[in-house]
């Protein structure tokens, strides 16, 4: 490093600050709900190879500072003072943007007629056109499907915006004055970044910001790789699912090894699904992307929380990502709901992770978010649709910690709906939104319980859409002896002789008098539940986390008017089994690995990915549904008969051997 | 004239961690008179008996010349952070028992998979669910029978608590609903204390609203306690003079408002030292400023125009949210007791660890091993070792310069002057970092800094001062006399004031305009029933209006001042263009406004202060020594001055050092000082 100890603490400080000074800028001049409320939108300064060294730390989505401008810089050709570059095309900006609604931003900054570095923003724009209103559906099957493409251009020249490109812009939204509301919240940020830049550069000098640019990635890579000279050095695999790609019933896998050494972490995604016909690819390039990585920056920062928030952190980082498969998809394929993939992705790093610090990562979180939506009549013909909570579960438990109840950071971090707001604007009563009791999994450390949300309806026709629901087969798993937590459910008029309980929906039709429940899954406990403290347990039964038969189901600990019975206790929690490799994902996981072994998916994926894209979709869905004929209908969620299993098992051979 | 025929003399007073702070207005000759205590934290009142008796004794006054005390307490704060409240239980309208666990399930970090959520104020056993509720246009939709009140009050009575929250879902829409269970639940517990939500704060948003109940329940049965003794111990030194507690807002209460909703004084104390800034700045013609109040683990920024403090209706108490309005107060960074250190990368830090007063820095010889920014004071010559806290405290100048040579070390700054140029570089990291949140606090309102002057206060905010004005590009300090004392004299000139509010949420058209009107009238009637019951000696009453407005669709609202004869649609409307085009930069005049929360604030304004005056100077003062300073690498001479011997018109140039009692005062080199007519130092650029 160039820099003195004090000089770099101090533009470490400055550096960052000017981000988030530019995200408070942007938050502030922005119109839109996402900018206002949800924060969907980021700041940053990047250096001139369009890495970024300042990243807001406390405003706006944390997990893009592993994002790339080069490729969008140099798609634009040479820069001038005033100019400012604009894409959302996840393909032609190479994972800069990661699906269309994103509107990404670049301007160069001068100083003394040299580029100095990159003021960068994104927002997560209302709508750029498409097949649907928001421009973002999980059936969408193509990117062309998802609106406009925008291939980086600039959008301002010398200062002026280019009139043709705003004509584009207008003619291709749903919503073309919000849109431009943001894009000039977004040009007032990047001036705002500008301004501040060069005050500093006037208090510091230009050598000074350019080498404490420098200096701060590679005093966060060293960070980082301390951090990860932590792990222990080996092999670590994991896989998860997703329950279904959103358009069939067939479980999307997301594999993974990684591979710590010397400070390095390498992961290798080969054994990933193939990309699937729906919307939730994820644009990488085969990079260490932002979306592949959210877990190592997470570790890093829980581990030394004093790394400043850079490229850098990404530096000791390697990936492999299969081209064609789901982490890193070819065009056409269409990434609307990345995030959903991602989720998962998350867990599946957690999972490696544990393999090799089982006493920093927590068990599996529940994995999912639902923004719960109501669209009901409005009496003029037309729908009135409001979010009516964003569901979510709990964190998983980790070594000496439960997890946390009812809230959830993982990917998002969204402030839930007040009830009354929502009962103010919607014909909906909302019984209860609560904890979920005995969702948690057990373990020495309990998962955090998942969530209930059951409301009543007050108008006839009314739809309820449940996107995002996930984890209704494939549970969020425990882990080091850990159980899983209760996989999310959907029922509607529970206890009502006209109950109906139903699996995913996309779009749910009631009426008024009838009540609809989202149970949303519970997270992974870790450590056996036998050796829970008693007295822990009788607290949680006595808070009513869990209820006295889960109590003595789950943990063999037995309660009776409230306090222990010692000896029955000891008694039960001799039956209590701890979970294994085998079982800590559930027993739905469980039965599919006796179909879909770990090694023959990794062969099966492989033979896939090699395939021309349009052939491989379709011959995934024909090995499956082939392998999948002779199981009972909703395996995995119901037993099958051991000929069955070894029928199917067979055919996933064959049908791998002709691959 | 008697001094009660005069009005009587007004006594503020401040309990801090360290000391109890005391200020005199005594109208004989129009003076304040200062005085501090140490304080006694296991008894607060006993520090304040005692105090009073010495500041009276000091002022020749007797008990009986008394006519007010202001009295300020953060009993109520550090036992909502520390969780040292009472035993509570809640109750909340079936389904809605994890109310408090799920908050709005956000976490604190997205980034740290190790943070965890607060610790709930009311375990979920102690949460009780009953069948009452209210649907959003105000209807009760459930009503519990005899059998269920019954249920609840039993369960109630099995948890033997000291006090109870009451919570229904809409409650808001109808705070009468609310009142009358709660008096009912009452009756059935022995007179059990149940804080209902909606009768303290009809406000829409039902976490939030519950948090002011429970909080409210949390700290009642600690406060009644505490003023009991404190009305009783004054009782028996004579003094009968109406006691006011300073809240939140920047007013003050009666002692039986307080202790029936003490949750409106939780954040009085740094409340009072904006509020006395703000108040000290507009009589010297100062408009806007930014306060900056630093203190042994923080420090803290709030902006003041005309005398006026920025209000916030959503604030922070140790993890939870509070929604009633409070002076806008932002933490920007490090305290006097902030710890420098180095991490293994071998880069500089200064906090956020805080040394704290135990062991507290280095220099304090108890024990402290790591530099803190007090020591860089030291070390630097800022401060003098014999004249902390009037000389009461002997520092360690050695043990501060040998513990950040040591840190100096580690990071190359080794040889002459290791240890001052150490703490230069500390300084200089610790600047950057307040200036850095500073502009961000400032940016998140659209202002800008360098349109306000800087008004420090707080044992080390005059110290610190013209470094963190260099940073920012302030021209312009303010220092007032007595900094260190301020969070008392800001209650002694408090206004009564109580805030209420009701939720309207509808279109704005003729019709929800005449209903806002109605609205307003019902609120200042209620403001007017409660002002006429605290007593005190007002000199008028005055009435803030104010509504929450959005354009429809949005998600967020602003808080728009209404002056009284804004009745119209129009010109509402353009209240809210106007302040929306002020904040964000942009009206919209296509899509309709919606009306939000309406507000309204009820104003007993009290006797003004006296306006002190001191004696003309000599224009140029004669330093009382010299002492070496270091900046930018090397040791300047500066001049010391003691503050008390300067008079009006005084001017001295940078670099010099200005000492009083409870503070220090580092004027830079290109930065002259001069002395006005209230005894305040204004600290201006003369250099650029």
């Amino acid at each position: 490093m160039k820099l003195d100890s004090v000089t770099l603490a101090i533009l470490g400080n400055k550096l960052a600050a000017v981000s988030e000074e530019m995200c408070l800028t942007l938050q502030r001049t922005g119109r839109t709900l996402y900018v206002k409320e949800t924060a969907d939108f980021a700041c940053a300064l990047a250096g001139l190879d369009g890495r970024f060294f300042a990243y807001p730390r406390s405003i706006g989505v944390s997990g893009f500072v592993g994002l790339e401008c080069l490729p969008a810089i140099e798609a634009v050709g040479p820069l001038e003072p005033g100019d400012v570059i604009l894409t959302n095309d996840p393909y032609r900006s190479e994972g800069l943007s990661t699906h269309l609604p994103d509107l990404h931003m670049i301007e160069p900054y001068f100083h003394e007629g040299r580029i100095v570095a990159y003021g960068w923003c994104f927002v997560h724009c209302s709508d750029v056109g498409g097949r649907v209103p928001s421009s973002i559906s999980p059936v969408n099957t193509e990117i062309f499907q998802e609106g406009l493409r925008i291939p980086p251009v600039k959008l301002m020249k010398r200062g002026e915006m280019v009139p043709e490109v705003r004509l584009f812009l207008d003619a291709n939204s749903r919503t073309p004055d919000a849109n431009m509301g943001d894009i000039r919240a977004m040009l007032a940020a990047l001036s705002a970044g500008r301004r501040r830049l060069e005050q500093t550069i006037a208090q510091h000098g230009a050598e000074t910001v350019a080498a404490a640019a420098t200096d701060l990635v590679t005093y966060a890579a060293e960070k980082a790789r301390a951090v990860l000279r932590r792990v222990p050095e080996g092999r670590y695999s994991f896989s998860d699912y997703l329950d279904d790609d959103a358009a069939t019933h067939l479980p999307v896998r997301i594999a993974l090894a990684a591979t710590f050494s010397d400070g390095t972490v390498h992961l290798d995604f080969t054994g990933t699904d193939p990309q699937v016909a729906t919307a939730m690819n994820i644009p990488s390039r085969g990079r260490p992307h932002a979306w592949l990585t959210l877990r190592v920056l997470a570790l890093v920062n829980t581990l030394d929380p004093t790394t400043p928030l850079n490229a850098g952190l990404l530096d000791p980082v390697r990936i492999t990502a299969p081209e064609g498969s789901l982490v890193n998809p070819q065009e056409p394929a269409a990434t609307g709901v990345r995030h959903a993939a991602a989720i998962r992705v998350n867990d599946v790093l957690n999972g490696a992770f544990g393999k090799a610090l089982p006493e920093v990562m927590p068990a599996a979180a529940s994995g999912t978010v639902i923004p719960v939506v109501m669209a009901e009549p409005d009496g003029r013909g037309g729908r009135r649709v409001q979010v009516v909570e964003p569901m979510i579960g709990g964190t998983g438990a980790r070594f000496g910690h439960d997890g946390v109840d009812g809230r959830d950071s993982g990917i998002s971090n969204l402030a839930n709906n007040p009830v009354e707001t929502v009962e103010a604007e919607l014909g909906v009563e909302i019984l209860t939104y609560a904890l979920r009791p005995d969702s948690g999994g057990a373990g020495r450390w309990r998962g955090g319980c998942g969530m209930e949300l059951t409301f009543r309806v007050l108008t006839d026709d009314t739809n309820v859409l449940g996107r995002g629901m996930e984890r209704l087969v494939f549970r969020p798993w425990g882990a080091n002896g850990g159980k899983p937590g209760a996989t999310a459910e959907l029922t509607v008029n529970r206890g009502r002789p006209d109950e109906r309980r139903l699996g995913k929906i996309d779009v749910l039709t009631v009426n008024a008098g009838d009540t609809v429940t989202f149970l949303t899954p519970g997270a992974g406990g870790w450590g056996d539940p036998a050796t829970r403290d008693p007295e822990a347990v009788r607290r949680d039964v006595e808070n009513g986390f869990v209820t006295p038969r889960g109590a003595l189901d789950d943990y063999g600990v037995v309660i009776a008017n409230g306090e222990i019975d010692p000896d029955a206790t000891r008694r039960q929690r001799a039956t209590i089994v701890a979970s294994n490799a085998d079982t800590a994902q559930g027993p739905e996981r469980t039965r599919w690995d006796s179909v879909f072994s770990a090694p023959e998916m990794d062969r099966l994926n492989r033979a896939l990915v090699g395939m021309p894209g349009a052939i491989r979709q379709r011959r995934r869905r024909e090995i499956l549904d082939m392998v999948l004929a002779p199981l009972p209908e909703h395996f995995p969620r119901v037993e099958a008969s051991e000929e069955a299993v070894t029928l199917a098992r067979r055919k996933l051979g064959e049908a791998i051997a002709q691959l | 004239m008697t001094i009660m025929q005069k009005g009587g003399a007004r006594i503020g007073i401040d309990v801090g961690g360290t000391f109890t702070d005391f200020v005199l207005s005594d109208p004989r000759d129009d003076s304040l008179a200062y005085y501090k205590e140490p304080s006694t934290p296991d008894d607060p009142s006993r520090a304040l008996i005692e105090g009073l008796r010495s500041l009276l004794d000091k002022t020749g006054l007797a008990a009986g010349d008394v006519a007010t005390i202001m009295h300020g307490t953060t009993i109520g704060l550090n036992a909502i952070i520390q969780r040292r409240g009472a035993t509570i239980a809640l109750i909340v309208t079936r389904g809605y028992r994890d109310i408090l666990e799920i908050a709005r399930s956000r976490m604190p970090s997205s980034f740290d998979f190790h943070a965890s959520k607060e610790a709930p104020l009311v375990p979920r056993y102690r949460i009780v669910e009953i069948d009452a509720r209210l649907s959003a246009d105000g209807r009760t939709t459930l009503e519990p029978d005899a059998a269920e009140l019954d249920r609840v009050a039993s369960e109630l009575r099995a948890l033997k608590v000291d006090a109870a929250a009451l919570v229904l879902i809409n409650g808001y829409t109808d705070p009468a609903v609310e009142t009358a269970l709660a008096a009912r639940l009452s009756e059935k517990t022995d007179g059990l204390s149940i804080s209902s939500a909606a009768a303290i704060w009809p406000e829409i948003r039902e976490y939030e609203r519950t948090l002011v109940a429970c909080l409210n329940a949390y700290i009642q049965p600690l406060m009644q306690h505490y003023f009991t003794g404190l009305k009783h111990g004054l009782e028996r030194d004579g003094v009968t003079a109406p006691i006011l507690i300073t809240a939140s807002n920047g007013g003050s209460l009666s002692l039986s408002s307080a202790a029936e909703r003490p949750v409106e004084t939780i954040l009085s104390g740094p409340a009072s030292g904006v509020m006395a800034a703000a108040r000290l700045a507009a009589e010297a013609g100062v408009t806007s400023i930014i306060t900056f109040d630093m203190g042994g683990t923080s420090s803290d920024i709030a902006v003041a125009h005309a005398g006026e403090a920025e209000l916030a209706t959503r604030t922070d108490i140790g993890g939870l949210p509070l929604v009633l309005p409070v002076v806008d107060v932002s933490a920007i960074g490090a305290g006097g007791g902030s710890v420098v250190w180095v991490d293994d990368h071998d880069v500089l830090h200064v906090g956020p660890r805080s040394a704290g007063a135990m062991p507290g820095p280095v220099s304090y010889g108890r024990g402290g091993t790591e530099p803190a920014v007090t020591d860089c004071y030291l070390a630097l010559g800022y401060i003098d070792p014999a004249g902390f806290l009037g000389g009461r405290m002997q520092l360690d100048r050695d043990a501060a310069e040998t513990a950040l040579a040591d840190i100096g070390a580690r990071i190359g700054l080794g040889g002459a002057d290791a240890a001052a140029r150490t703490a230069e570089g500390a300084l200089a990291v610790t600047t950057a970092g307040m200036a850095t949140e500073l502009y961000k606090t400032l940016a998140a309102r659209g202002l800008d800094p360098a349109t306000f002057a800087l008004v420090p206060f707080g044992g080390a905010g005059p110290t610190h001062a013209n470094l963190l004005a260099e940073e920012v590009g302030i021209g312009r300090v303010v220092i007032p006399p007595a900094a260190g004392t301020f969070c008392a004299l800001g209650g002694a000139a408090a206004d009564l004031r109580r805030d209420f509010v009701r939720s309207l949420r509808r279109p704005l058209d003729e019709k929800s305009a005449a209903l806002l009107q109605e609205i307003f009238t019902e609120l200042a009637a209620e403001g007017s029933t409660w002002l006429d019951r605290e007593g005190g000696n007002t000199t008028g009453r005055r009435i803030e209006r104010g509504v929450d407005m959005r354009y429809a669709g949005q998600a967020y609202e602003l808080r728009v001042a209404l002056p009284e004869h804004t009745v119209s649609v129009e010109a509402i409307a353009e209240a809210f263009h106007r302040e929306h085009e002020r904040i964000y930069g942009f009206r919209d005049t296509q899509t309709a406004v919606e009306l939000g929360t309406a507000r309204l604030a009820m104003v007993g304004e009290t006797t003004k202060l006296a306006r002190q005056r001191i004696a003309g100077g000599s224009g140029s003062p004669v330093p009382r020594g010299v002492r070496a300073l270091f900046r930018k690498g090397g040791w300047l001479e500066a001049a010391v001055f003691g503050r008390e011997a300067l008079g009006a018109g005084d001017v001295i140039s940078g670099p010099a050092i200005i000492e009083q009692d409870d503070t220090t005062t580092i004027l830079l080199p290109g930065w002259c000082a001069r002395v006005d007519i209230a005894g305040n130092l204004h600290l201006e650029r003369t250099a650029t």
